[in-house]
């Protein structure tokens, strides 16, 4: 069935809704809401996705300063809130690596997407806080691939501060990119596949030595 | 990654593969166009050896580089511009054998309905096709833009003309091609310009290198008659109208069928007129050479002048490959994406 009779059809608004709800509250569920304190000083707040089971979240370098005295905080979609150890933090790649600090549990991790098969006019979401509203659900399409040694995902989606360091998925849930800025309107993110290199080489490193000493 | 590992063969799902295959099957004819400094801008692959492009992002004549879908090149000359519409129209120096470029469907003006959902699918670079998403904002009639040209529809956009959209392709979401995308002809509104427009400017600029103005050399304002005027003239209340020329053009249409300043001009063709735009409106490319029966008051005095519609000469800039090959400061330049 064509897109267009698929649309021109009231009875189909129901189930895009429901079908929307349902994926708004999957993605919801790896997002966390990451702030740092420090010093009396609040820092904005921004976005983070929960990218292993064992307590490792990821966001961007801009949402943490890399600064002594300022702790993340992160909370998670469950309500748990979590003081966090910076791990490692790259400013050319705009990620940070935050190790929940007492984490017993095991915690729900993203679903991971291959950013290297989506197709331009493909449907995808974010999650994020834009501006402090917990969250909130934005849909949008691929916009363009560039060449394969791109590093940015560019999404026509409408994005905010409070995006920052959140999950910009497909439909059936898994993460493809990590939200990081709008440039001239549109949403550019870091694709999954430049954030699990990150991850393993922080992790690698950390193992080691920490890359940054909270 | 399977696109249906949680929800099955969703709609959502259904309308993203649709979305992605109509993106994908209207970018085998939306090219790139390198004719400006920085970023390129979009054209459209409309007739064999045409591409379809906005005049605004044109700034050079001749040896104009395209990049096809499948990332080859090819070269291009300027065939005619029509500043009116913003549309230009290019000619490949051969059609190439990149069997990536192609001729697509097309949607006509009248599928496009407010709310309709419709990508804007441009390739601003050599990088590949881009694509946004958004509805048919608003849908209306015929107008005329703030340079003079006619367009069949006013479709109004609701999405994003990212920079080197302009000239772009309107796809709707089965993949068909329902106009040329432009941000440069209401002070950035994202507009399309309907196939059927794009059609017809096509046909007069590969056939004359440019599109026919019809005019009158009149300039125009609206005036009420006093009730005891339209009562000694038998016009009804609401007729009590008309437009005051305040102006006539020398060596005009105007000025040989004895229009004179302080007419006014109540009916043409039998048509009451309260607004310059009443007369602007029977005046369409295709009048040129047609007589038009203009009835005027004069002195308290009805009386009815007889004018053949002129055609404004365009100006030598507008001509493209027939007319100068410098340019001239005649398109609005840089400002517009």
């Amino acid at each position: 069935m064509s897109a267009a009779s698929l649309l021109s059809r009231a009875s189909r608004a129901e189930p895009i809704a429901g079908e929307l709800e349902a994926l708004a509250n999957q993605v919801r569920r790896i997002t966390a809401r990451v702030h740092t304190r420090g010093r009396g000083r609040f820092s904005g707040v921004g976005a983070g996705v929960v990218w292993r089971k064992d307590g490792i979240v990821v966001t961007n370098a801009h949402v943490v300063p890399d600064a002594r005295g300022h702790w993340p905080i992160v909370e998670l979609a469950d309500g748990r809130s979590f003081e966090a150890r910076l791990a490692a933090r790259d400013e050319d790649r705009d990620l940070a690596l935050l190790v929940l600090e007492r984490s017993e549990r095991e915690h729900v991790p993203a679903d991971i997407g291959d950013a290297r098969r989506i197709r331009v006019g493909q449907l995808l979401v974010a999650v994020g806080h834009p501006f402090g509203i917990e969250g909130s659900l934005s849909i949008g399409i691929v916009h363009a691939l560039r060449g394969a040694d791109d590093a940015w995902l560019r999404a026509d989606i409408r994005l905010a501060p409070g995006n920052s360091g959140g999950p910009l998925a497909t439909l059936d849930g898994a993460v493809v990119g990590i939200n990081s800025m709008v440039v001239r309107g549109l949403g550019v993110a870091i694709p999954a596949y430049v954030v699990e290199q990150f991850v393993r080489d922080a992790l690698q490193t950390g193992s080691e030595r920490p890359l940054s000493a909270p | 990654m399977s696109p249906s590992k949680q929800n099955g063969a969703s709609t959502l799902t259904a309308l993203s593969d649709d979305l992605a295959d109509a993106v994908e099957r209207a970018g085998r004819s939306v090219v790139a166009i390198h004719a400006r400094p920085r970023i390129p801008a979009s054209g459209v692959y409309w007739r064999e050896g045409v591409i379809v492009a906005t005049s605004h992002t044109i700034r050079r004549e001749s040896d104009i580089t395209i990049t096809l879908p499948g990332g080859g090149t090819a070269r291009a000359q300027l065939a005619g511009r029509d500043g009116g519409t913003d549309l230009a129209v290019l000619r490949l120096d051969s059609v190439p054998s990149d069997s990536t470029l192609a001729l697509s469907d097309r949607a006509d003006a009248d599928s496009l309905r407010v709310g309709s959902l419709v990508l804007a699918v441009g390739r601003p670079g050599s990088d590949g096709v881009s694509a946004s998403l958004g509805v048919v904002s608003t849908v209306g009639d015929k107008w005329r833009t703030w340079s003079g040209g006619e367009i069949d529809r006013f479709v109004r956009l609701d999405l994003a003309i990212y920079d080197g959209f302009s000239g772009g392709a309107l796809v709707d979401a089965d993949g068909r091609i329902a106009g040329v995308n432009c941000s440069a002809l209401a002070r950035g509104i994202p507009l399309t310009i309907p196939s059927v427009t794009v059609d017809r400017v096509v046909d007069a600029l590969l056939t004359r290198g440019h599109v026919a103005r019809a005019y009158l050399g009149v300039a125009m304002q609206p005036v009420r008659l006093t009730a005891a005027m339209a009562e000694r003239l038998g016009l009804s209340d609401s007729s009590a109208r008309g437009v005051l020329v305040v102006m006539v053009e020398g060596d005009s249409p105007a000025e040989r069928s004895g229009l004179l300043i302080g007419d006014v001009i109540i009916a043409v063709d039998g048509d009451a007129v309260s607004e310059p735009q009443d007369v602007a409106d029977h005046l369409g490319g295709e009048r040129v050479g047609a007589k038009l029966a203009l009835d005027i008051v004069r002195g308290g005095e009805k009386r009815t002048l007889a004018v053949t519609v002129g055609e404004r000469q365009p100006p030598r800039e507008s001509q493209g490959e027939h007319g100068s090959a410098t340019g001239g400061p005649s398109e609005r330049k840089g400002r517009k994406r």
